[in-house]
């Protein structure tokens, strides 16, 4: 199942799709929502830095000695105990280089608040900075740090922190937000290309659609258009086919060329035997026919496998008894024999033409050698069972002595010869009953309503 | 009676050639496809035997354009192609029977002999004038029950008349008939082989039309009198 999905194309196609698809929402998402973030962390300092620029006013004003009271900032979860929100504000002594809290916020109660720098090393503090913190609560907490110098060795380091759960619960919200969204996008998109997919490689299953009627010998070329990618395929395979029944064709001449060649110096040998009869001649008319077996039987087997390798050929029904009507009569012409058609017109037989001339050829010259005054031949399709393929039924009937019914049963068994007083007649019918049975048809005797036999064949059809 | 063989085979040629003149026909030959179209359109042959696979014009070909140029000879083709459609484009080509090789020469003999006689409109292989009876399967002529001996020549005259009874055929028609090509023909030994004809026969059955030819009349098989020639 992995291998075959491995070498399919829709796989391919779904597989790359899929992984293209999932890293371009990746960064995606990541850019927006690392976007987010910011600009949350950015709206929450913008609140900091109010409380921070009302602190250095007031942390001023107290050195001027104009106020006393300093923190307050209009916000009460300053004053609440541990309610996340807390300042501090610590004076630098220039002199011993040390850091004395100098105020807090009420909500920090007796704790303190750690700086991101340490204001005891006064040479790294900086101007502004900001970050995050561990509150004494163990909170998470963003803070922003200010050193404000006021001259005369008054010189404090204030912060301001708020809960930074604040900024985690927008950012997660937003993310879970993003990633519903975006998975829907991804799935939506998974979907999108499945219908591409399928719409893009429906030419392909037409194709397999096309090559599997002419296996099974529905058509017998690519007649459909297909768009210019599969194009080309089609008109190789139609070249293959081409090219493969012209071996056959030419497999078959050259079997036609053999039997040509080799049965005239038979027919030589033949004749010279039956002008004498020493010994020679006797041994001679012995190996003949040897010969002529061997010849004949070879020329079956490429006949038959040059059938195997030959798909998808249709043989017009009609055509072939029009020939067998002209030419009967003229075979029989002395024994005025009424060779009749009837039937529905344009059924096609599924396969070789040289097949189904063979079995009605042998038929007919069957039926025309016993009857007494006429042969009919019938054609119809035959009732299939729904679903399963069509099949013609061709009947002929002749007026002569009929068979009983223990010799037809025989008769239609596979390689059985019958009664050879006319020449050729077993050998007829058993080619009949193994061509019949290599189309997987149905050949059978029974009494003909005109007297005689009646021998019904049933073929696959188109 | 005059026949043809087309056929390439040098040994079956000869072989066809001989059995068909020890049979009493007059036989021309010709080993490819061209020469036996223009013998068969230039000559008039009783019956021809055509092999399909000939060099140069294949047999089909060659029967087809006698056909289209009105050659209405019968023609046996010979051949080793067995199948169907090999008789189905033989015959509608315009053939008049199908041997397929390997063959005996019997069977040959005996459709020539078939097709020979169904040209004459006759049913049986016994010709019978009278008290002559001709049988064409032995090749021998009786006289009232007693065997006449013909030489080849004598008898073809015979067989000819015999074919074409009722209707009078003249001395160039018997010499083309009667002789293959390579003969050295001259019209005038018709007369002698006509005279020895009805000396042997003892019976005078051939009649002679002044200016005309010679007669053969159609007997009436009951009444054993010569039936009415057609105006």
């Amino acid at each position: 199942m992995a291998a075959m999905r491995k070498t399919s194309l829709a796989y391919r196609l779904l597989l790359s799709a899929a992984g293209l698809s999932f890293l371009i929402l990746l960064i995606a998402g990541a850019v927006l929502s690392e976007l987010n973030r910011r600009s949350v962390t950015q709206a929450f300092d913008e609140r900091l830095r109010l409380y921070l620029k009302v602190l250095v006013a007031d942390v001023a004003s107290v050195t001027d000695g104009a106020a006393s009271d300093i923190g307050n900032l209009g916000e009460p979860q300053f004053q609440i105990p541990l309610s996340g929100w807390y300042w501090q504000v610590v004076r630098i002594d220039q002199e011993k280089d040390t850091a004395v809290v100098f105020r807090t916020s009420r909500s920090l109660i007796s704790a303190r608040l750690d700086y991101l720098v340490d204001p005891n090393d006064p040479k790294r503090l900086a101007d502004s900075v900001d970050g995050f913190i561990t509150g004494p609560d163990n909170r998470q907490l963003r803070i922003l740090e200010q050193l404000i110098d006021l001259g005369e060795s008054n010189r404090f380091y204030i912060a301001v922190a708020g809960g930074a759960g604040e900024i985690v619960t927008e950012t997660q919200s937003f993310n879970t937000a993003l990633l519903i969204t975006f998975s829907f996008l991804g799935a939506a998109l998974m979907a999108s290309t499945i219908i591409q997919v399928r719409y893009g490689l429906q030419p392909l299953a037409r194709l397999r659609r096309a090559v599997t009627a002419i296996r099974e010998g529905k058509a017998d070329k690519i007649g459909e258009e297909f768009p210019i990618e599969v194009a080309p395929l089609a008109l190789e395979l139609n070249q293959l086919l081409d090219a493969n029944r012209e071996i056959v064709d030419r497999a078959r001449m050259q079997v036609g060329n053999l039997a040509h060649a080799l049965k005239t110096p038979l027919s030589v040998l033949v004749n010279e035997a039956d002008r004498d009869d020493g010994p020679l001649a006797v041994k001679l008319r012995e190996q003949t026919t040897v010969m002529k077996d061997q010849v004949q039987y070879y020329l079956d087997r490429a006949r038959a496998a040059a059938r195997a390798a030959s798909v998808g050929s249709l043989t017009d029904v009609d055509e072939v008894i029009a020939a067998f009507l002209r030419t009967f009569p003229k075979i029989y012409r002395d024994r005025d024999l009424v060779f009749a058609a009837a039937g529905e017109a344009g059924l096609r037989f599924r396969g070789e033409r040289q097949d189904f001339e063979d079995m009605v050829g042998n038929l007919v010259d069957n039926a025309a050698k016993w009857a007494r005054g006429r042969v009919d031949i019938t054609v119809s399709a035959a009732a299939a069972p729904v679903g399963a393929p069509p099949r013609l039924r061709l009947t002929i009937d002749d007026d002569g002595p009929g068979l009983p019914a223990e010799s037809r049963e025989e008769a239609t068994r596979r390689g059985r010869r019958l009664d050879e007083t006319k020449p050729g007649s077993g050998l007829g019918l058993s080619i009949v009953v193994d061509l019949a049975g290599l189309y997987h048809g149905d050949f059978s005797l029974e009494e003909s309503p005109l007297g005689g036999l009646r021998a019904s064949i049933i073929l696959p059809a188109v | 009676m005059r026949l043809l063989v087309v056929e390439d085979d040098k040994d079956l040629n000869r072989q066809l050639v001989t059995a068909l003149q020890n049979a009493g026909y007059a036989v021309d030959t010709a080993f490819d496809g061209e020469e036996g179209l223009y013998l068969g359109e230039n000559e008039p042959y009783d019956a021809i035997v055509l092999d399909l696979g000939l060099p140069r014009l294949d047999g089909v070909s060659v029967l087809e354009k006698w056909r289209r140029a009105g050659r209405r000879m019968p023609v046996l083709i010979l051949t080793a192609r067995d199948r169907w459609s090999d008789k189905v484009q033989g015959f509608d080509a315009g053939a008049d029977d199908y041997v397929t090789k390997p063959f005996h020469m019997e069977e040959v003999l005996a459709r020539l002999r078939a097709l020979l006689r169904r040209a004459a409109g006759h049913a049986t292989s016994e010709f019978q004038v009278g008290p002559v009876l001709l049988d064409t399967r032995s090749s021998k002529v009786v006289v009232d029950g007693n065997p006449v001996k013909l030489t080849s020549h004598e008898y073809r005259l015979l067989a000819y008349l015999m074919h074409h009874q009722g209707r009078v055929v003249s001395r160039s028609e018997l010499v083309e008939h009667l002789y293959d090509q390579d003969f050295d023909r001259d019209s005038n030994t018709i007369e002698v082989f006509i005279g020895r004809l009805r000396k042997k026969l003892g019976v005078d059955i051939i009649e002679t039309v002044r200016g005309l030819g010679y007669l053969i009349g159609k007997v009436d098989a009951k009444s054993g009198e010569p039936a009415k020639l057609a105006p």
